[in-house]
């Protein structure tokens, strides 16, 4: 759909949203805290359109995130990301899926001499290759369409996450068995691409969040002295150069999976003014946002998250419930609160249960610190 | 000490609002008292000093000032309240010439305008003194206060 068959966006609604979702940040008062169910594909649920269209189309994929920003009365910014990025800037295959965000097959690093090898792209490279085209097609959509729902990110994950965009997954975890400093090679270049990712969009917009943390590198799949080399100290790195860089001001830690062995770790990752630390799973379990706080509340913003196998599966009343709990451990930690979901909003996710998740917000998250 | 200013640095203290005569007396009380961050290779020096809400930074050799800096945040102290070792490689480049320890690179919690939030800086764990590099106050810092100075508006 053209931008003309959205109306356009209610600006009380977006003037009362801007304030709800400043105070976690500048610690602004306002009523209540604000919801961020990290809505990407799921928007186009809400229009009738599959993933598979929402990722072919990144204009009219950020009008849906806009619109459904308003219909569930969430954080108010136009997204725009997939977990695969920068595979295809490398020489790998992005696979379009109907039902799930874009996939990639056919990665570069095939051998241990790929990893010798391989370069890593400058920021000027960067800028031209095909992840950043569609990204900044989507983020031009929103600042030209959208201008008051416009914060810039870059979608970066942790350097795992990267180095498994450019090899297999199985290949890497071979690795760290087989040899180890093979993949802290990769973990090195996977940071210092990030560096010049970070700077192509700091170039591009100004001030930006980059997204970072570790998604593959969680308990599930690794034990803390590897999520420590690989993951950690890389990222911790990473982070530090991408500020220096004059990249940031924003930082958010998106700790996906259980994180039960390594979550101390990250309390001393670099953290710029504006750092937002969100933890999925401490175990099989939630991330108890009152552990998150206890940990974190002293250090920087709080992101504590709802179940998103619930969301996606659960009822209204779980959803609610659950949500309900962590907006009551939450919403004074002193350095702002945001509630959301442990990871994206899923895809086919029925809308009730995205309702319930801002309905507790409403009802449980009103500030007394205030 | 005798310090050359180039045109090019007095221009930077024009622009963040700094005299000669104050940056050339936080370069000599550091030289008197020792403390300052040095330079690995010796040859380089960061001194800081505070004036009105202004923290701010004169990076010199010994015959010139390479740079200066500011920031408006305030530096209150390391985040997390003390200063613990880390997982992770905390070296800078820099070591606290009075102490002569490596300055480690760490969160410290800054105030402005009311809002106390983290910031990477540059800490000498045996005396406490608290730095911030050029790139971060430059970039991050400075991206950081305008922001604040918006939203708090
Ligand atoms: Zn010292």
């Amino acid at each position: 759909m053209p931008a003309q068959d959205y109306i356009p966006i209610d600006q009380n609604w977006l003037g009362n949203a801007g304030k709800l979702w400043t105070t976690p940040w500048v610690d602004k008062p306002s009523d209540r805290v604000i919801v961020d169910p990290i809505i990407l594909s799921h928007a186009a649920t809400l229009f009738r359109k599959n993933a598979g269209y929402f990722y072919s189309n990144p204009d009219e994929a950020v009008r849906m995130v806009c619109a459904a920003c308003e219909l569930y009365d969430v954080t108010p910014v136009g997204h725009y990301l997939y977990a695969d990025y920068w595979g295809a800037d490398y020489g790998a295959e992005i696979k379009i899926q109907t039902n799930a965000p874009p996939g990639i097959t056919n990665r570069p690093i095939k051998t241990a001499e790929d990893v010798d090898k391989f370069e890593v792209l400058s920021t000027e490279e960067l800028v031209k290759g095909p992840t950043l085209a569609t990204h900044y097609k989507a983020l031009d959509t929103v600042k030209n369409e959208y201008p008051q729902m416009f914060a810039p990110i870059t979608q970066l994950g942790g350097t795992m996450e990267v180095a498994t965009n450019w090899a297999s997954i199985e290949d890497v975890f071979m690795w760290m068995i087989t040899e180890p400093e093979l993949v802290d090679k990769l973990c090195i270049k996977a940071g210092d691409h990030m560096v010049n990712a970070c700077r192509a969009t700091a170039e591009r917009y100004g001030a930006n969040v980059m997204i970072t943390g570790s998604v593959i590198a969680s308990g599930d799949l690794m034990d803390r002295e590897q999520i420590k080399r690989f993951s950690y100290q890389p990222v911790s790195r990473a982070v530090r150069k991408v500020l220096s860089a004059g990249a940031g001001p924003g930082v958010y830690y998106h700790l996906c999976g259980n994180h039960t062995d390594d979550f101390d770790l990250w309390k001393d990752a670099p953290m710029s003014p504006f750092t937002i630390v969100q933890i999925g799973y401490d175990g099989q379990k939630i991330f108890p946002t009152s552990k998150l706080v206890e940990n974190f509340g002293d250090r920087c913003t709080c992101f504590g998250t709802v179940d998103t196998k619930l969301v996606d599966r659960g009822t209204p009343a779980q959803v609610y419930a659950q949500a309900k709990e962590q907006v009551l451990a939450g919403k004074d930690s002193p350095r702002g609160f945001i509630l959301g979901t442990a990871c994206e909003c899923p895809t086919n996710a029925p809308p009730v249960n995205v309702h319930a998740l801002v309905r507790a917000a409403k009802d449980f998250g009103k500030y007394e610190k205030f | 000490m005798d310090i050359k200013i180039t045109e090019q640095v007095d221009n930077l203290l024009k622009d963040n609002g700094v005299r000669k005569e104050e940056i050339l007396d936080i370069i000599k009380k550091a030289e008197s008292s020792g403390q300052k961050l040095k330079s690995k290779d010796g040859n380089t020096c960061i001194a800081k000093g505070a004036s009105e809400n202004l923290t701010i930074y004169a990076v010199y050799s010994a015959t010139e000032l390479l740079d200066v800096y500011a920031h408006k945040m305030n530096i209150l102290g390391i985040t997390g309240g003390e200063i613990k070792p880390v997982e992770y490689d905390d070296a800078s480049d820099w070591i606290c010439a009075k102490c002569g320890e490596v300055a480690l690179e760490r969160n410290v919690d800054m105030s402005y305008l009311g809002v106390t939030r983290p910031g990477p800086g540059l800490v000498c764990a045996k005396c406490g003194e608290m730095y911030v590099s050029a790139g971060m106050a430059k970039s991050t810092l400075k991206t950081a206060e305008a922001i604040l100075e918006e939203k708090r508006a």
